[in-house]
């Protein structure tokens, strides 16, 4: 194996033979990320409407199915519908904390199962288990971080209890989001990439971040497009007029 | 240095890939297909036109300052909790990577599509020491499944008919009977595939970009394999040419606004996954370790080299759509992993000047791959310099160079080139058939072979001019 030194001096040696025969041009990075996506995120609350009519059509547009409520008191009720229409009778779901809202009680009176992603380190015989619970699942029900109108994209960051695969293992996924999660363009999840990642430490992010736009496909097959291929058949997303409750 | 995948000669395998009607029909249906989407996606992006611009712009910037971006990003994955791993050669790739899986006790590595494992033929290498890989994408799949390579950058399988996928499924996973139905066969990818995942240990993936600034690695799927690969294995491996590396965040949404508009005419692709280092504290799921290996592989070379541009290249196939050659021959005929105007020069880098003897001139420099790329890449320039290069270095034959030596002799004298249309006139005679020069005698024929020659005129320009 090459060492880093010698990859490193390979690369000076060679860049040093170029000196001058290219115009620099060096990207640049926004000043203040934080800053400035809080004053977009001040901006935006003023025409949030438009742009929440946005992200649903272009969500209708990668085969998402989009849905609205107006209290996050009504989740637990447009979710049960969902599972009723697919048969569907067990659910894995982030914990109330991280998703805003409580759904487990709701729905446990109509019969539905909700097995909850624990917030703490578990044991290794208990996290096989988990993956089973999780590989098993009809629907998975996450929170979404950001929600990017331009594509219908669904951002999602992973931590304890938002394990990654509760949005990708069961056939079905459905996101919950509110107002706060909204931006318009890729640029401004660029911004909130910035953001994020300014003066936190690394421990602290998430170890994967996923963008979601629509549910699995491919055209792989003489370019026939079919859904689920690895991920969901199916994505879901609840808007919640009246706000999630944060902890954070 | 990258091993060529078949060995017969190029004009053979374009002679037979000209004569498969099928393939014929397949890649004219999929490149016009992938044409009109990309078409469309940039029809509606006003602001597509000036982010390819920026998208430039930051490749070559990243470029001038590779040697920081890579320490960055170094430091960066490390202070995560990840490794990272110099690979000067294929060779190295691959042993670094075997090393893991030995030291892992691995028995089989999912992988997730990427060119950069094909490139170091990764493969054979986890087999030689019994680790079983497996290709999760489903074209890449199905390409394993019938042991072949991939004919095109994107869409790996474009060459098979779904008869052919059901025959090829009903046989090697013995599920007898299988009907010709992509999606009865997609659900059968995924429940056999569903199991492996579950099972492997090892992920193995390329990465899209490489964010310096965050020590990010960005991985693009539409199936979401690439998920899976880096949720559920206990060690994750991601192996990346040193070009994929870019400065920040805000780079990244102007790439990702672009990348999938050229490849597949989405405005993103279905998954886009932002990998930072192993499983953290609490997390249910993640690997345990995980691993970057940086491949140079003939690319730091170019820094200084001819085919410095290329290195801009997103490996998105826009440029295979649109090239006429492509369209005519495939992926197959070009004989090595990366096909299409971009892939001679890939081919290039990776195997030097010698490899492309033949390659450099399957293009007929028509611009279209430029006009495609979503960087700019200027191919048909590169394309000019390799012919030139292989002249340079004496790796085309010696009939070849003596024959265009004279010929610019000639060109470059009023009188000569006078004297030898006439003589050309004459001795044209016995070969023009149906206003064409189809097949000339003794070596000229090798040039002949695969291009026919316009006769020189009854009367030459000149003669007329004087006329007038």
């Amino acid at each position: 194996m090459s060492s880093k030194t010698d990859f490193l001096t390979r690369i000076r040696t060679e860049m040093a033979k170029t000196r001058g025969l290219f115009a620099a041009s060096s990207a640049e990075r926004p000043a203040q990320p934080a800053q400035r996506l809080d004053l977009l995120r001040r901006e935006l609350s003023e025409r949030w409407p438009q742009t929440l009519e946005r992200f649903r059509a272009e969500f209708e547009l990668v085969a998402g199915v989009f849905h609205r409520v107006a209290t996050a008191a009504e989740v637990p009720a447009a979710l049960e519908r969902i599972c009723r229409e697919r048969h569907a009778r067990k659910l894995v779901a982030w914990p109330a904390e991280d998703l805003g809202v409580a759904i487990a009680p709701a729905l446990a009176g109509a019969g539905i199962a909700v097995e909850s992603m624990p917030r703490a380190a578990v044991a290794d015989t208990e996290r096989r288990r988990l993956r089973g619970v999780i590989a098993d699942a009809d629907l998975g029900v996450t929170g979404a971080d950001l929600a990017v109108a331009e594509t219908g994209t669904l951002v999602l960051v992973s931590a304890a209890g938002r394990p990654r695969s509760t949005s990708l293992l069961p056939p079905c996924h459905v996101a919950v989001f509110d107002r706060e999660a909204l931006v318009e363009s890729l640029e401004h999840l660029g911004l909130a990439l910035e953001a994020w990642h300014e003066g936190v430490p690394p421990a602290e992010r998430g170890a994967v971040i996923n963008f979601i736009t629509g549910p699995s496909r491919t055209a792989d097959i003489e370019l026939t497009l079919t859904r689920g291929v690895h991920g969901p058949k199916e994505i879901h997303a609840i808007f919640v007029d009246g706000g999630l409750s944060r902890h954070g | 240095m990258t091993e060529p995948i078949v060995s017969t000669p190029l004009r053979e395998r374009a002679t037979k890939a000209l004569g498969d009607r099928f393939l014929h029909e397949a890649l004219d249906i999929a490149t016009t297909k992938f044409i009109a989407l990309r078409r469309e996606a940039f029809g509606n992006f006003p602001e597509g036109e000036h982010l390819r611009d920026r998208a430039r712009a930051i490749k070559e910037a990243t470029l001038q300052r590779l040697d920081t971006h890579l320490e960055t990003l170094v430091a960066n994955v490390e202070r995560l909790g990840g490794h990272v791993h110099f690979a000067t050669t294929a060779e190295e790739a691959r042993d670094v990577i075997v090393d893991i899986a030995r030291r892992t006790g691995a028995r089989m590595a999912v992988k997730s599509k990427s060119m950069a494992t094909e490139e170091i033929h990764l493969n054979e290498a986890l087999q030689a020491i019994g680790v079983t890989p497996v290709e999760t994408d489903l074209g890449e799949y199905i390409i394993q499944l019938a042991h072949e390579r991939p004919s095109h950058i994107i869409a790996p399988a474009i060459h098979k008919t779904k008869g052919q996928v059901a025959e090829l499924f009903s046989r090697e996973l013995k599920r007898p009977g299988l009907p010709a139905d992509p999606e009865v066969l997609t659900k059968i990818a995924r429940e056999e595939l569903r199991e492996k995942f579950l099972q492997a240990d090892l992920g193995i993936t390329g990465a899209n970009f490489a964010v310096a600034d965050t020590g990010t690695v960005v991985l693009v799927t539409n199936e979401g394999n690439g998920r899976m690969a880096t949720s559920l294995p206990r060690v994750h491996v991601a192996v990346m040419g040193v070009e994929k590396i870019i400065p920040s965040m805000t780079d990244l949404a102007v790439f990702l606004a672009i990348l999938a508009k050229s490849a597949t005419g989405q405005k993103l692709s279905v998954y886009t996954t932002l990998v930072q280092g192993p499983r953290r504290p609490g997390e249910l799921e993640g690997p345990d370790e995980f691993h970057l290996v940086l491949l140079d592989n003939g690319r730091i070379a170019q820094l200084a080299g001819t085919l410095r541009e290329s290195l801009y290249c997103l490996r998105c196939g826009a440029c295979l759509n649109v090239c006429p050659v492509y369209r005519q021959i495939g992926g197959h005929a070009y004989g090595y992993t990366y096909p299409g105007p971009i892939g001679i020069l890939l081919t290039a880098m990776l195997n030097g000047p010698r490899s492309v003897k033949d390659l450099s001139h399957a293009s007929s420099l028509c611009g279209a791959c430029a006009d495609a790329c979503p960087v700019r890449i200027d191919i048909p320039r590169m394309l000019v310099e390799l012919r030139r290069e292989v002249d340079d270095k004496g790796i085309a034959p010696w009939t070849e160079r003596v024959v265009f030596k004279t010929f610019a002799r000639v060109l470059r004298s009023p009188r000569l080139y006078r004297w030898g249309a006439r003589i050309g006139r004459t001795a044209q005679r016995p070969f023009v058939r149906g206003g064409r020069i189809r097949a000339l005698p003794f070596f000229f024929g090798a040039w002949t072979r695969t291009r026919d020659l316009p006769p020189v005129a009854a009367r030459t320009f000149q003669e007329r001019w004087r006329e007038l």
